[in-house]
């Protein structure tokens, strides 16, 4: 796919939300506060999203898209409110509620520098328990799906930042995962790229997985969202 | 369980992949053994203590113990500062978004150190062996079990330091006071019987002494001091009973620091 194909939709285009399945994950009444004086970063925040829904979450620096998606995928846990996907919290044993989680921090942080593109996908596969019958062919697929099929015998510490943020996508992506958690990933991306998130961010919602993609701006609106949502003095607005 | 032992594997190759992409860095171990071992060769020249009763004199005696001390560096040492370094790198929130989970994945990072730890302490004794003459006895082969064993009731010193990691940031001072504090009670480059009797009870709150003698007496046949089945009996209950703490507590250093928030920081 590329750059001439990117939708890039006006308001009007926001697609039905008649089609979406039932809730994948709900957030209830979320609180967090970091140390020290400031208020809570996230005070009451609720959110439901549906499979196949793509969802946006955008607010100033600092207002605690970060915060909510680290406590969504579990690396952080609620110090009230609670976090669900169907009966599964992320204290849940056994990495049951992990499985269902593909994450991608903000940043170019989370990568094993002297791996190769082809083993670090290998290595993510087995870390996220996918079974050894379907590993081979789902890396190699993440590889196409990502553009990554030249550089799967390069090393991650000799890419450029956008190659690694392709790699960093792979991964959120590899395993299918029911929930997509995706912190600023335009980042570093070029047109090409961003066309190819775009095009595995629909095929994931067309498979029946929901996907929250956060960002400071509505500038990254390569997709229709089905809905948006402004994070303001901890808590969520609804903009559509 | 087959993807968990392939999960485990994917950490400890890894590891490996990492270890050996900088090459000079097993060389540079290797020389830097022997020249320990050259030191303490000479060093012993100097020592004729009636305290030391090992068939291979003190360098026979501290030989073992420089070898304990390996394992000890690279098993408390080595560990938390590479669980320092992946949680600036961002590798530690893999484990915490992946169904392996972080407890899986720091004890997975514990083994390919160790085996290292063991080549290494191999290569050393075979260098004393074959450059120093160190007579080994006949019974060396069953230091390896022995040894992890060892291993085994160690594991819980590096999990309380990796936990102060995970919640707090830094052990690197806890390390070092238990490293030297185990090289003193654990009797690494002397024999226990010089310590002062107000501190020698230390000597049996602890796996290290235990292990420490069994090995001695299996590599260069020193004598034991308990008969071994004793002394087999104290490690394996330091390891059963110090190594489920040690998880728990690890469990309970991650859990605080997703509640607190400190998880994400480095």
């Amino acid at each position: 796919m590329n750059s001439a194909s990117t939708r890039v939709p006006a308001s009007s285009e926001q697609p039905s939300d008649t089609s979406l399945g039932g809730s994948v994950i709900e957030v209830r009444d979320l609180y967090h506060r970091w140390k020290g004086p400031k208020p809570p970063v996230l005070d009451g925040v609720d959110l439901t999203l549906r499979a196949g829904e793509i969802a946006w979450i955008g607010g100033r620096n600092g207002v605690g898209k970060t915060t909510l998606l680290r406590l969504a995928a579990g690396i952080l846990l609620a110090q009230r409110g609670s976090v669900r996907i169907g009966e599964l919290t992320p204290e849940a044993r056994g990495g049951r509620y992990q499985r269902q989680i593909g994450f991608l921090s903000a940043g170019d942080r989370g990568l094993q520098a002297r791996l190769r593109v082809s083993q670090q996908l290998d290595y993510w596969a087995r870390l996220a328990y996918v079974p050894r019958a379907r590993r081979a062919a789902i890396v190699a697929r993440s590889l196409e799906q990502f553009g990554l099929g030249e550089l799967a015998g390069q090393r991650v510490d000799r890419m450029s930042m956008g190659q690694r943020q392709r790699i960093r996508l792979a991964m959120a992506f590899l395993h299918e995962p029911l929930l997509l958690l995706l912190d600023e990933p335009r980042n570093s991306l070029d047109d090409d790229g961003y066309a190819l998130l775009g095009e595995q961010v629909e095929q994931a919602a067309a498979r029946g997985a929901a996907v929250l993609w956060c960002s400071p701006k509505g500038e990254d609106r390569v997709l229709a969202f089905h809905s948006s949502y402004s994070l303001v003095d901890g808590r969520l607005e609804q903009l559509q | 369980m087959r993807l968990w032992v392939d999960a485990m594997w994917a950490i400890v190759r890894r590891d490996a992949t990492l270890f050996l992409s900088y090459r000079l860095q097993a060389i540079t171990q290797v020389v830097g053994l022997l020249f320990n071992l050259t030191v303490f060769y000479y060093i012993s020249h100097l020592l004729t203590a009636k305290a030391i009763n090992s068939p291979g004199g003190y360098f026979g005696f501290v030989v073992v113990g420089l070898v304990i001390i390996q394992v000890l560096t690279t098993s408390l040492g080595i560990l938390p500062v590479s669980v320092r370094q992946e949680l600036v790198a961002g590798t530690i929130e893999r484990f915490l978004v992946s169904a392996h989970g972080p407890v899986n994945g720091i004890l997975a990072m514990m083994l390919f150190p160790l085996l290292n730890a063991f080549l290494t302490g191999a290569i050393m004794l075979g260098l004393a062996a074959v450059i120093f003459g160190l007579p080994l006895a006949a019974t060396a082969p069953l230091a390896i079990p022995v040894a992890l064993l060892g291993s085994l009731a160690f594991m819980p010193f590096a999990l309380l330091l990796v936990s102060a990691v995970m919640a707090f940031k830094q052990a690197a001072s806890a390390t070092q006071f238990i490293v030297s504090g185990v090289a003193i009670v654990g009797g690494l480059y002397f024999p226990i019987s010089l310590l002062p009797g107000w501190i020698r009870w230390a000597s049996d709150v602890q796996p290290f002494t235990p292990a420490t003698d069994l090995l001695r007496h299996l590599l260069v046949d020193a004598p034991l001091d308990h008969p071994a089945g004793v002394e087999l009996l104290k490690l394996g209950a330091f390891a059963a009973v110090l190594l489920p703490l040690g998880f728990m507590l690890l469990r309970a250093a991650i859990r605080y620091g997703q509640r607190a928030g400190t998880i994400a920081e480095y």
